[in-house]
């Protein structure tokens, strides 16, 4: 018996992949349903463009070639728009240079002033000679200057040559765009449908009036006044440089202040203020950074130097090995034996303090951000503002409102190194999976025994990654702490850099770059142990 | 078996965002799954589920994938909220307990088996088993003890310490039915706890559990895909469609009067002969005009399998008796049909 037969003797009927057939019924209602305009063109080039099997592009599409960008932004293809209108914009500054620009005038304008001081020096020395006196030192400038404007004369005679070239070029550039338009627009189209598919009302469809008018009037506003710029040399003022001024003006009484001086001047006062009004809470927040770092800096500087060094390799040893340990020992005898040691255990201390604290809080905001999708939907800009400002920015309210000293730069390291162990805190929270919180549930564990027998222990991995990227970013601000009279290693480094001492310097920066590395093995290591 | 341990009434259950609307539009105008999936995008997980568990009972649950077992089951320890409609566990509306009242309940009178196992990656098989002791604090001693006792009645003597990552597929759901055992509770939700298991294994499991919820007079709620796993555990036997219970009985009502074509397809194929009794297939005494003189005797309860063992050595049909009075006759006409299941 044939295995076909059989097949038929069960009543089922299998149809090998091979012979499967492509239903294009179902398909072109959907794209019909997408294009709305010109359903046939399109069905017909989105099957040949699912039936490439190479990468090139199969199709060609007249009338994004025709329009570009304005075709893109009828489709609601808006990246198409975007992308092309950028390079139109480029190849139409190109043709514009080519055609009426000026590519010489900078250095016909040059080769002008030099006549000018030539010319000038000429009399100069015409009326030294008149006067009876040494003529030569004026005739070898005027000799000079003179040299130097034909040498920019020939300069821009060069580049006026040359604005053939360029004019080349800006239609071989035309003619490779509006291919790439042409041959790429239904290829670009397609994604578009098929990301329609999976997502229908957030992929724009079909062509719309207000689509067409939007790309129109963008493409009109856009493009005359960039080629203008580009093309034409000293165009209006006002396309050069935005005029604050003028609109500060229009708002302010006083003729000479600016938007910018009256909000600096706002914000000064609102700080002060606030530095005032928050004394206590400043003071109070200042008193127990201190109290953290003074611990820190007695069991580190107080404590003496050999059982400091002791305990720190026997702690490597336990926490991750011999050789880890070898190395502890090494930079610490560098750091000892460059007379660092008391500069590095504060920095130590000034690292170990703001780690502390960072994970103190870190890690149960971060529980509370994994678990309320809410909190954490707001906390987020927070964290990236937190991560992105420079920390020159908020040194400077930080001053304001603490003042200097270790306990402030305590302060602006938490802010950088903070969010990593919060972010990985809330990743490790919401990757811990449903169905085993449910078994924990279903046999009656309260939240709290939810959080400390599941939620946590699973959560750790990931918990202890943000620590360990929150101390490298503690370790990174210890000389930018400096700046506002943070002690330690960074404080070296900063004295060298204002004195622009090379030997200094790099001795210090390898102390710091022992320090992050012993910590780090250190930490790594018995995370791993613990895993 | 007559109180009732569990006690479902009219559940519903519709996931999704909209699933309020949904309800009120099945109640108003009687739309139907996939309706409600095009018009609201919500899915029925359960629909109008109604029946009792007592005390003592294997209460099995079938039905295709996707049928809303899980979902349904989840309902009587509330890790699911229904739509609609009320559960009741122990004579306690299980929807008006308060948090703390829900985890006692949970805590003491519930031990639930897992499809997908869920056990605690981190702790070892032994502390996985004692977990739930170690939510109601119980010490360690009793704690370890319990739970050592547990894995020995599954097999895993020897595995106490290991990781569950160490163990196999089927000895981590043996771990997940230590584990619902080890609490001791009244009431039992196990979500195809045999379904990786070996057929010895399963068997020998079988049995274990069918005396020990006997003995203890556990209630259980079990979820199998296997039917002769129903027939030989399940006392009664709930089959699913679509989120409805499309027939409830013993496994001996279902096979022989299927509810409907779902029903018939599902336990067709299976053997009558350990399942169908002596009184679903007699006939009346009087029917027979023939001489009775010497005929094989058998009670009203026994299997065909007792029958045809009765019936081989005759010509005469087989009286069936109830403490000792004669109430039926199987001739072998009769017995073939039974054994075909219930063509007439
Ligand atoms: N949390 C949920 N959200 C939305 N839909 C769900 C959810 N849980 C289950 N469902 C839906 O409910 C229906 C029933 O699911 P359920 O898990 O109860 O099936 P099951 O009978 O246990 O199937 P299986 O035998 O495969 O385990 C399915 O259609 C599923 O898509
Ligand atoms: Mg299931």
């Amino acid at each position: 018996m044939t295995p076909s037969t059989e097949e038929q003797d069960n009543g089922i009927s299998v149809t090998a992949a091979s012979d499967i057939e492509v239903d294009h019924e179902q398909l072109d209602i959907s794209i019909a349903e997408f294009v709305e305009r010109n359903p046939d063109y399109y069905q017909n080039v989105f099957h040949k463009v699912h039936a490439a099997t190479s990468p090139l592009p199969n199709t060609f599409n007249w009338a994004a070639a025709l329009l570009g960008p304005i075709w893109g932004g009828f489709r609601g293809a808006w990246g198409f728009f975007w992308g092309f209108l950028i390079l139109e914009m480029i190849v139409w500054v190109q043709l514009g240079r080519g055609l009426w620009g000026n590519p010489g005038a900078k250095f016909e304008e040059r080769a002008e002033g030099q006549l000018e001081k030539a010319a000038e020096f000429k009399q100069r020395a015409e009326e030294a000679l008149a006067a009876g006196e040494d003529a030569t030192r004026f005739e070898k400038l005027f000799d000079n200057m003179s040299t130097a404007a034909e040498r920019s004369l020939t300069e821009a005679q060069i580049l006026n040559d040359g604005k053939f070239m360029v004019f080349l070029t800006g239609v071989a550039l035309f003619v490779l765009v509006k291919l790439t338009q042409g041959f790429y627009a239904n290829k670009i189209y397609e994604r578009q449908y098929s990301k329609w598919r999976i997502d229908p009302e957030g992929t724009e469809s079909g062509v719309k009036l207000r689509n067409l008018v939007l790309s129109l009037v963008l493409v009109t506003l856009i493009a005359p006044l960039t080629i203008y710029k580009f093309t034409v040399e000293s165009p209006f003022e006002l396309l050069n440089q935005f005029p604050e001024k003028e609109i500060s003006g229009y708002f302010l009484e006083e003729e000479n202040e600016t938007l910018y001086t009256e909000s600096a001047k706002w914000l000064e006062d609102r700080i002060d203020a606030a530095a005032v009004a928050g004394q206590g809470l400043f003071d109070g927040l200042t008193a127990g950074v201190r109290s953290v770092l003074e611990a820190m800096t007695l069991a580190l500087i107080v404590t003496p130097w050999p059982v400091v060094m002791v305990v720190v390799c026997v702690v490597a040893w336990r926490a991750a090995g011999p050789r880890v340990s070898i190395f502890t020992g090494a930079a610490l005898a560098y750091v000892a034996l460059l007379g660092y040691w008391e500069v590095s255990m504060e920095t130590v201390a000034l690292v170990g303090a703001a780690v502390f604290l960072c994970v103190i809080f870190g890690i149960p905001l971060g529980i509370w951000f994994g678990k309320s999708q809410r909190a954490y939907k707001i906390a987020e800009p927070v964290l990236d503002l937190m991560q992105t400002l420079p920390a020159f920015v908020y040194l400077i309210p930080i001053i304001a409102f603490f003042g200097t000293g270790n306990p402030p730069g305590i302060l602006a390291t938490i802010i950088f190194g903070m969010p990593p162990v919060i972010r990985l805190t809330a990743l490790g929270m919401r990757g811990v999976p449903r169905t085993i919180i449910e078994a924990a549930e279903a046999f009656g564990a309260s939240k709290r025994q939810l959080l400390r027998d599941v939620e946590i222990p699973l959560a750790l991995p990931s918990i202890m990654t943000g620590v360990n990227q929150t101390i490298l970013m503690c370790l990174s601000m210890v000389v930018i702490i400096s700046l506002i009279g943070g002690g330690g290693l960074g404080q070296e480094i900063l004295i060298a850099l204002q004195y622009a001492a090379k030997g200094p310097g790099l001795l210090g920066g390898i102390a710091i770059l022992l320090c992050a590395m012993v910590i780090d093995r250190i930490v790594q290591g018995a995370f791993r142990r613990e895993i | 078996m007559d109180e009732p341990v569990v006690k479902l009434d009219n559940v519903w259950k519709i996931f999704g965002d909209r699933s309020q609307e949904a309800m009120s539009a099945i109640k108003e105008r009687g739309i139907t799954k996939p309706e409600v999936l095009s018009e609201f995008g919500c899915v029925v997980g359960v629909q109008k589920a109604t029946f009792d568990v007592s005390r003592g009972e294997i209460f099995c649950i079938m039905g295709l994938s996707g049928s809303g077992k899980s979902t349904l089951v989840r309902h009587i320890n509330r890790l699911i909220e229904p739509t609609e409609g009320k559960i009741e566990v122990l004579g306690r509306d299980i929807g008006s307990l308060s948090s703390n009242e829900l985890r006692e309940v949970r805590a003491l009178q519930m031990g639930m088996v897992f499809q997908h196992m869920a056990l605690l990656p981190h702790r070892s098989v032994r502390d996985n088993v004692a977990y739930p002791l170690e939510i109601r604090k119980i010490p360690k001693s009793r704690r370890w003890a319990i739970s050592d006792h547990a894995l020995g009645l599954v097999d895993l003597v020897g595995y106490e310490d290991r990781l569950p990552r160490e163990l196999s597929g089927g000895m981590q759901q043996r771990v997940g039915i230590a584990r619902a055992l080890a609490s001791d509770p009244a009431i039992l939700l196990m979500d195809e706890p045999f379904s990786a298991l070996d057929p010895l294994i399963r068997m020998q499991l079988q049995d274990q559990f069918k005396a020990l919820v006997a003995q203890l007079q556990k209630t259980t709620l079990f979820i199998t895909h296997d039917l002769d796993e129903a027939i030989r555990i399940g006392h009664r036997i709930a089959i699913m469609k679509d989120g409805e219970i499309v027939q409830i009985g013993t496994a001996e009502e279902i096979v022989m009067n299927p509810a409907d074509e779902y029903v018939r397809e599902f336990v067709q194929g299976i053997s009558k002969l350990k399942l169908v009794k002596a009184h679903s297939i007699m006939e009346p005494v009087e029917s027979y005009k023939g001489s009775l003189e010497g005929a094989p005797e058998a009670d009203h309860k026994a299997d065909l399998d007792q029958i045809i063992d009765l019936a081989v050595n005759t010509e005469q049909p087989v009286v069936i008796t109830d403490s000792g009075k004669p109430v039926g006759l199987i001739t072998k006409p009769r017995l073939l049909r039974g054994i075909q299941g219930g063509k007439e």
